[in-house]
C-alpha cells in the first residue's frame, strides 16, 4: 500500500506549490491512475514517491514504513519505474538493460539470463532474435516493451509508470494498454500511472486521481468519475461523451441475455410462429453447422410474418452478418455497431458460437444506472 | 640544398630529437587527461556543477596565452630544462579535454540517467557505466585536439632547453640551413598527423556498440 499524507512539494525558485498538500492512498494490487492537463504535478507526485525528488513537506509511507527511512538507492531497486522517454541505456543490449536491476541485487549469471528470456517471452518479444540487439535497432513499441520488462525484471510489487504508453503510436498504445492489462490481471502489482489521457485513465485504472493545479479535485473509481464528477473541472475534463466512456468500462458480457429463437433456413416461412412460441423478439439464423449468420426481429416479419416470401426474409438476416458481437466486447463499441447496422439488438458470440443477444434498451438501462445498483 | 646536410639532420639529429620530442608529449597529455578528466567530471556533478562556468572560463583565457608566452614564463619560474618544459605544455593542453569532458558528460541524454536513476543504480555507477562511456567519444576528441596542439606547441621547448624537433628547428634557423628546418618542421606535421590518426582510430574503436550511426 502507498500512502501519501498531506505532501507539498514547492520547487526552489518558485512560490506556488507543483504539489500541494496531497492525500492519497493506494491499495495493494490496484493501478490508480494520476490523470489531469500538463503540469498538474502528476510526474512530480510520482517521483515523490521514489524519492527522485523530496517533498517539501509531508510524509509518504510505502507498507506503512516511511520512505525517509529507507536508502534511496535500495528504495528504487525494489519500485519499477517506467518513463515516456523510456531511457534504455543505447550502449547496452536489450537483455543487458533488462539485467540492470537483477546485477545490482547480485544475481547469479544463470538465473539473470533465465529470467531475461522469461521476460521477454511474457512482453511478446522472440529472446533468440531480440537480446542481442541494440536499443536502437528496435522500434518504438518494441522499446517500450522492453522498458516494461526491464521495470518488472525483479518482480517489484511496486511500478510507478510516467505516461508509459505517451509516446507510441495510437494502434501500437491500444495494444500495449490492453497487454499490460492481461498481465496486470496476473500480477497484481500496486502501481501508480501517469497520463494526462482521460480515455487511457478509465481503461487502465482501478482507481483515478484527477490533479489539476496540484491539488487532487477528485479520487475514484472509473465508475464513480464518470457518473458523479466533483465539480465543473472534472465534467469538463472527462467531456460531452461521458456516457459514452462509461460504456467503456463494461462487456457485452455483462447484459447479454439469452438468444431465445434460433432457427435453420427451412424452419424461415414458419420464423413469426416459432419467435412467438419462444416470446422472442429476435431470431437468429444458423447455418448447417449451427454458425450464425444472421438475425430477424419482429420488425422484419411485420408481425404476421407469412406474407413475406423466405427469400427476402433470408436476404434481411444475412444483411446483418456483421452485426455479431464478442462477449468481450465493450459496450462503446457494441453501441457503435447497433448504430452501423442500424437494429436494436446485436448477437453475442463466444467465439464462433451464439451464446446470447444483447439490447439496445439494456445498454440504455445500463447507462442510466446509478453506482451500487 | 646540402644533401650531406640533410642526412646529418635526419640520420644523426633527428631520431634523438624526434625521441624527446614523443616523450615530451606523451607525458604532458597523459598528465592533461589524469588532470582534466576527473576536473570534467567532477565539475558536472551537482554540487559542484555551478563552478564549471568559472573554471571553463579560467582554462579558455589560458589557452588564449600563447604558447610562447607560456614557455618562457615556465622558465623564471621553473628554470630550465625538460621539466618546466612539460609543466607548459599541460598547461596548454589542459582545455580541450577539459571542455570536451564537461560537454560529453553535459550530453548524455538526461532520460537514459534518469532512468538510470529510478532504477537505484548508484551515482558512481551511473558515472561509470552510463555516462563516461556514453560520453567517450567526445572526451577522446578532446584528447586528439591537445594531443596535435601539444606537438606543436613542443617545438617551442627547445628555447628553454627541452630539447625536440625544436631542437632542429632552433638550429636551422640560427645557422641558416635549411635542410634543419625542413627536417625539424616536416617530423613535427609527421607525428602530429600519425597521433591524430591513432586517437581517431581509437576512438573508432571504443564508440559503444549501437551507438555508432549506421
Ligand atoms: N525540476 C523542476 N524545477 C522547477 N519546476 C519544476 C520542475 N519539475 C516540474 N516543475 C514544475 O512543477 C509543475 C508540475 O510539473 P509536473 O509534475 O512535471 O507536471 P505534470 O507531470 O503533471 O505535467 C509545473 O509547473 C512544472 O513547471
Ligand atoms: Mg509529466
Amino acid at each position: 500500500m502507498i500512502e501519501l499524507r498531506e505532501v507539498t512539494k514547492v520547487y526552489k525558485g518558485q512560490t506556488v506549490p507543483a504539489v500541494d498538500r496531497l492525500s492519497l492512498k493506494i491499495p495493494e494490487g490496484e493501478t490508480c491512475v494520476f490523470v489531469g492537463p500538463s503540469g498538474c504535478g502528476k510526474s512530480t507526485t510520482l517521483r515523490m514517491i521514489n524519492r527522485m525528488i523530496e517533498p517539501t513537506s509531508g510524509t509518504i509511507l510505502i507498507n506503512n514504513k516511511d520512505i525517509r527511512e529507507s536508502d534511496p538507492d535500495r528504495l528504487r531497486m525494489g519500485i519499477g519505474y517506467v518513463i515516456q522517454q523510456i531511457g534504455l541505456l543505447p550502449h547496452r543490449t536489450v537483455a543487458e538493460n533488462i539485467a540492470i536491476v537483477p546485477r545490482l541485487y547480485g544475481w547469479p549469471k544463470e538465473k539473470i539470463r533465465k529470467r531475461v528470456d522469461e521476460l521477454l517471452e511474457l512482453i511478446g518479444l522472440d529472446p533468440e532474435t531480440t537480446r542481442d540487439k541494440y536499443p536502437s535497432q528496435l522500434s518504438g513499441g518494441q522499446m517500450q516493451r522492453v522498458g516494461v520488462a526491464r521495470a518488472m525484471a525483479v518482480d517489484p510489487p511496486i511500478m510507478l509508470m510516467d505516461e508509459p504508453f505517451g509516446a507510441v503510436d495510437p494502434i501500437a498504445r491500444n495494444y500495449l494498454q490492453d497487454e499490460f492489462l492481461r498481465l496486470q490481471r496476473e500480477m497484481r502489482k500496486t502501481i501508480c500511472f501517469v497520463t494526462h489521457d482521460i480515455n487511457e485513465a478509465i481503461k487502465m485504472g482501478d482507481r483515478i486521481a484527477i490533479f489539476n493545479k496540484g491539488r487532487l479535485v477528485q479520487y475514484g473509481t472509473p465508475h464513480e468519475i464518470l457518473t458523479r464528477p466533483a465539480n465543473e473541472f472534472v465534467s469538463d475534463f472527462i467531456g460531452y461523451d461521458r456516457v459514452v466512456k462509461k460504456l467503456g468500462l463494461y462487456r457485452v458480457a455483462d447484459l447479454a441475455g439469452p438468444a431465445g429463437c434460433v432457427a435453420r433456413e427451412g424452419e424461415l416461412p414458419e420464423i413469426g410462429r416459432l419467435m412467438r412460441e419462444k416470446e422472442s423478439d429476435v431470431a437468429f439464423l444458423v447455418d448447417a453447422h449451427g454458425r450464425p449468420c444472421g438475425f430477424l426481429t419482429t420488425e422484419d416479419i411485420g408481425g404476421m410474418g407469412d406474407e413475406i416470401s423466405p427469400q427476402s426474409l433470408m436476404q434481411k438476416a444475412l444483411g446483418r452478418r456483421g452485426a455479431f458481437a464478442q462477449r468481450e466486447m465493450v459496450l462503446r463499441d457494441a453501441l457503435s455497431l447497433m448504430l452501423e447496422y442500424d437494429t436494436e439488438y446485436l448477437g453475442v458470440l463466444n467465439g464462433g458460437d451464439l451464446a446470447g443477444v444483447i439490447t439496445l434498451s439494456a445498454i440504455r438501462k445500463h447507462s442510466c444506472r446509478k453506482e451500487g445498483e | 640544398m646540402n644533401w650531406m646536410r640533410f642526412q646529418d639532420a635526419l640520420f644523426h639529429r633527428a631520431p634523438a630529437a624526434l625521441a624527446v620530442h614523443i616523450l615530451m608529449v606523451l607525458i604532458s597529455v597523459v598528465v592533461a587527461v589524469v588532470i582534466s578528466v576527473p576536473l570534467g567530471v567532477v565539475l558536472t556533478r551537482p554540487r559542484f556543477r555551478r563552478y564549471g562556468f568559472i573554471v571553463l572560463n579560467v582554462l579558455n583565457m589560458m589557452q588564449t596565452i600563447p604558447g610562447l608566452a607560456i614557455v618562457a614564463l615556465a622558465m623564471p619560474l621553473l628554470g630550465l630544462g625538460l621539466k618546466p618544459t612539460i609543466v607548459a605544455l599541460v598547461v596548454q593542453g589542459l582545455l580541450p579535454i577539459a571542455r570536451n569532458t564537461i560537454a560529453g558528460l553535459y550530453g548524455v541524454n538526461a532520460d537514459v540517467k534518469e532512468a538510470a536513476l529510478g532504477m537505484g543504480m548508484p551515482a558512481k555507477k551511473i558515472l561509470y557505466e552510463v555516462e563516461l562511456p556514453l560520453a567517450m567519444p567526445i572526451i577522446l576528441a578532446g584528447i586528439r585536439t591537445s594531443a596535435v596542439y601539444v606537438v606543436s606547441v613542443g617545438t617551442l621547448a627547445a628555447y628553454i632547453g627541452g630539447g625536440g624537433l625544436g631542437d632542429l628547428i632552433l638550429t636551422g634557423l640560427n645557422m641558416f640551413w635549411s635542410e634543419f628546418l625542413i627536417v625539424g618542421a616536416g617530423l613535427g606535421a609527421v607525428l602530429a598527423i600519425a597521433l591524430d590518426r591513432a586517437l581517431a582510430y581509437l576512438e573508432y574503436r571504443i564508440t559503444p556498440p549501437g551507438m555508432s550511426s549506421e
